[in-house]
């Protein structure tokens, strides 16, 4: 197997693009943590090939981690358990054996960057690691098929309540879902600001109200600026489910050193370019926070950042009628 | 007062000219800082700045303002224009300075003349 960098992005395949909208939508906004398996049966290095094939027959797997104290050393596939077999080791450690130029996927990338490696290679199952590198859990297409036979059971049920029969009022946006990714790079003024835009309109297309549309729009264009200006890019992503809009900004560093200053009022790093374009008055983040219902920051210096806000519907009214043109919100 | 209304009356000139401008004006908000601007939490206001550039439009945009103008006189870039276009927002120029623009927008609102 062939070392891949985690963070790479797999272009979409022809056949993904040609999903259906809702299982596009399914794809990209399920993690692989929400579907990989998590109870884990895993050998050791100095574990037999013999009792890795006992393993295997037990809960009837193909695939079987070689890790110790959350450190993956390696894969043993059925394949080797045949080679081991036919060569008359079975009884040797695994360590001697084991592929250990692994491919693996981490539980934060999104269920779509999944489908894609399984696409590009081939391979039966993959290991999932947490950001700290430690083995996590194992993906492998059966789990796949699972969780979206579930999503789409539950979407469904979803649609169902919003368009027959239903007892549920049509102000009620608990049933709506919908999810967005923008990347985002660094100093591009040109583009800077049409996320923030693209999203206020697509909340607009579906009638919510006019005041949180407002503070979305802040909220996302405040952290689509932010990642521009400071970070070296990264992505801005918007979801709708469950009577919440998430705004998400994740970007791949430099990271902040404190971020408790970086949330003050005034608190700022931008330089004089920035200054004249309009923004690095230290105001953005403080600004997130005031719109958003609920704010989160996650971030280390030489590594990235990620900020989370989430709008509740609930702490607005209904849609009031527009007094003013088209364009307004 | 429409917007268009309002920079007739302080003597400005449409640059470009959407729907927006036929909405009313009750508030004016005059600064170069755009997080400044997204911190107004008033609807149907209008934009004085002498900032010409892209992202005025865009912070405009999203906090759903009837328009912009860019005082001082300041040429209008054609990428700015475009972009007003694309988001159907309202543009003009006045040769006023900001604060005296603002000034202007608060007597045409209340109607004074002197």
């Amino acid at each position: 197997m062939e070392e891949r960098p985690f963070a790479e992005k797999v272009p979409r395949s022809a056949d993904l693009n040609e999903q259906p909208l809702v299982i596009l939508e399914l794809i990209q906004r399920l993690k692989v943590r929400d579907v990989m398996t998590t109870e884990l049966l895993v050998a050791a290095r100095h574990t037999t090939l013999r009792e890795v094939q006992d393993i295997m027959k037990q809960i009837k797997i193909s695939g079987v981690p070689v890790a110790e104290n959350g450190r993956l050393y390696g894969l043993i596939s059925i394949d080797d358990i045949i080679r081991a077999l036919e060569g008359g080791y079975i009884d040797e450690p695994c360590q001697k054996h084991m592929s250990t130029k692994l491919v693996v996927l981490e539980d934060d990338m999104p269920l779509s960057f999944a489908i894609s490696y399984f696409d590009r290679y081939r391979y039966g199952r993959f290991p999932v690691l947490d950001r700290n590198q430690r083995l996590v859990g194992i993906i492998c297409q059966r789990d796949i098929n699972r969780t979206l036979l579930v999503e789409l059971t539950h979407e469904l049920r979803r649609m169902e309540e919003l368009t027959g029969g239903s007892s549920a009022p049509q102000d009620d946006y608990a049933g709506l879902y919908f999810f967005r990714e923008f990347p985002v790079s660094k100093f591009d003024f040109e583009n800077a600001g049409k996320a923030a835009t693209t999203i206020k309109q697509l909340l607009q297309e579906r009638s919510f109200p006019a005041r949180l549309i407002r503070r979305v729009a802040v909220a996302a264009y405040e952290l689509e600026m932010n990642m521009c200006v400071h970070s070296l890019g990264g992505v801005l992503t918007c979801q709708v489910s469950n009577g919440e809009v998430e705004i998400v900004a994740r970007d791949t560093g430099p990271g902040i050193a404190d971020v408790e200053w970086a949330c003050r009022d005034g608190s700022s790093t931008a330089n004089d370019w920035i200054r004249s374009l309009g923004f690095g008055a230290g105001l953005g983040l403080p600004n997130v926070k005031r719109v958003a219902d609920h704010f989160e920051i996650r971030s280390q210096e030489g590594e990235g950042t990620r900020v989370r806000a989430v709008l509740v519907l609930a702490s607005e009214n209904k849609p009031k009628e527009e007094s003013q043109g088209s364009g307004g919100g | 007062m429409t917007f268009a209304e309002v920079v007739a009356a302080i003597g400005g000139k449409m640059v470009v000219l959407t729907e927006t401008a036929d909405r009313k004006v009750r508030h004016v908000v005059g600064s170069d800082l755009m997080s400044d601007v997204l911190l107004v939490d008033e609807d149907d206001m209008m934009l004085l700045t002498s900032l010409a550039s892209d992202q005025v439009l865009r912070t405009a945009q999203i906090v759903g303002a009837t328009g912009v103008v860019i005082v001082n006189d300041k040429p209008v870039p054609d990428s700015m224009a475009d972009v007003a276009r694309e988001l159907g927002l309202s543009l003009a120029t006045s040769n006023l300075s900001k604060y005296e623009g603002c000034v202007a927008v608060y007597k045409a609102l209340n109607g004074i003349t002197t």
